[in-house]
């Protein structure tokens, strides 16, 4: 589904069911990919505003996006955002990143349901993705 | 468990103790945790899920949801005023410890943690489930809130004014001012870094054990007695950031060393730190 889709699934629903697409989402992120396992055991690619360890590569080959990600089971929240960004932006064009709302978190409607003290983390991750993406398109 | 001999050995229960009184109609378990969606992954079973913004915070005001708004979440959770609650969650208890606070805050009689959180409880390989629990009917009648476990700004004000004992219990970092937040929680902002003139950091999480449990009372003793000099019969006020993590520390203080008059100030760094015409201390 592209983010447009996603948004518009999360904002036809209830809180509760929110809740449970997120759980859903948090529930298909892939395994990752066993070439980068040595990687995330060194520590290497967390978003450090996360108080979970989220490993997160972006890439941009050919102006393809792909979104490498690990997040504990024990973090479904900042699990089911790596998973959204996944389903979203892997495996397609860097423009869709670019073009994607600055305020995804607000039109998902995760604000109120997480409280302002728990939207960090997910800034952080999406800022990144963001960021990335731009830097190595412009590279 | 007896073995740790707690002040008051009753409040802390132990995973084989709520494994046993999984089907008890007089207790109710609640998790609470720092992640909204935790519990939904899976959850001991019959237990009910409270999470502390949206249902313990005010969503207008900066407050709890007052009395009322408390007595008839606690009927919506199956809890009536003789339920025995025990409350369990992620990272040490932390905020399970907040939730039991808010629960006394409100003059809930009977509540319990559990001890090693969800961590001990999954750890153990014990059962978890995603069904919802069947609630059991349930009346509760608003209790006024118990302000002798709670502290607001005055309280402070007057408290540094006659030098009596404040923890800060967030990291080092914090209590330096050298860290606005606590490390890999940039969530609450203040204007400025330090701390209450006169407080002493003692980081909460030294009073909890790898595997999530609470340290034993002799290692507690230890750290708040010995080395900090804190006596069970003063008046101690604890704070951290928003009043999640000195709830730990009041717990630790209040059940698990008998102190007589803790307080938390739930309006921690995130009020002082940013209130007009108060003195801080880097």
């Amino acid at each position: 589904m592209r983010i447009e889709e996603i948004v518009e699934e999360f904002t036809e629903v209830e809180d509760e069911t929110r809740l449970e697409l997120l759980l859903e989402y948090a529930d298909s992120l892939p395994p990752l990919p066993q070439a980068y396992h040595s990687l995330r055991d060194a520590g290497i690619g967390l978003i450090h505003e996360c108080q979970a360890p989220v490993f997160l590569l972006v890439e941009v080959k050919d102006g393809t996006v792909r979104i490498i990600a690990d997040v504990p089971h024990e973090a479904p929240t900042p699990r089911s955002f790596v998973s959204i960004l996944f389903e979203a932006f892997d495996g397609r064009p860097a423009q869709d990143v670019r073009m994607a709302p600055d305020d995804l978190i607000h039109q998902l409607g995760l604000t109120h349901m997480l409280g302002m003290q728990r939207l960090r983390g997910l800034s952080a991750i999406y800022r990144f993705t963001r960021s990335e993406v731009t830097r190595q398109v412009n590279a | 468990m007896a073995s740790h001999e707690y002040a008051n050995q009753d409040v802390l229960v132990s995973t084989d103790w709520v494994a046993e009184h999984l089907s008890d109609s007089d207790i109710r378990l609640v998790e609470s945790n720092e992640d909204v969606l935790l519990y939904g992954t899976g959850h001991i079973p019959g237990a009910v899920h409270i999470d502390w913004v949206n249902d313990l915070n005010d969503q207008t005001v900066r407050d709890y949801v007052g009395h009322h708004r408390f007595a008839e979440l606690c009927m919506e959770k199956g809890i009536s005023n003789d339920t025995t609650v025990v409350f369990y969650g992620d990272k040490s208890n932390w905020w399970a410890c907040y939730a039991f606070w808010v629960f006394k805050l409100y003059g809930h009689a009977n509540c319990l943690i559990m001890n090693g959180g969800r961590a001990k409880w999954a750890a153990e390989g014990r059962p978890m489930t995603t069904e919802t629990a069947t609630q059991a009917a349930a009346t509760y009648e608003a209790q006024p809130e118990d302000a002798s476990i709670r502290a607001f700004r005055s309280d402070v004000m007057d408290h540094i004014g006659s030098g009596l004992p404040l923890v800060d219990v967030r990291s080092p970092g914090e209590f330096a001012g050298t860290l606005l937040h606590m490390p890999a929680y940039p969530q609450e902002g203040a204007l400025r870094g330090g701390h209450i003139p006169g407080a002493r950091n003692i980081p909460w999480g030294r009073a909890a054990n790898e595997d999530a449990t609470f340290k034993s009372r002799k290692e507690l003793e230890e750290i708040y007695l010995d080395e900090q000099g804190l006596s069970p019969d003063g008046d101690t006020v604890a704070y951290c950031r928003i009043g999640e993590r000195s709830s730990h520390t009041w717990f630790v203080l209040t059940y698990l060393l008998g102190f007589d008059k803790v307080r938390n100030y739930d309006g921690s760094w995130t009020e002082w730190g940013n209130l007009v015409g108060v003195p801080i201390e880097k």
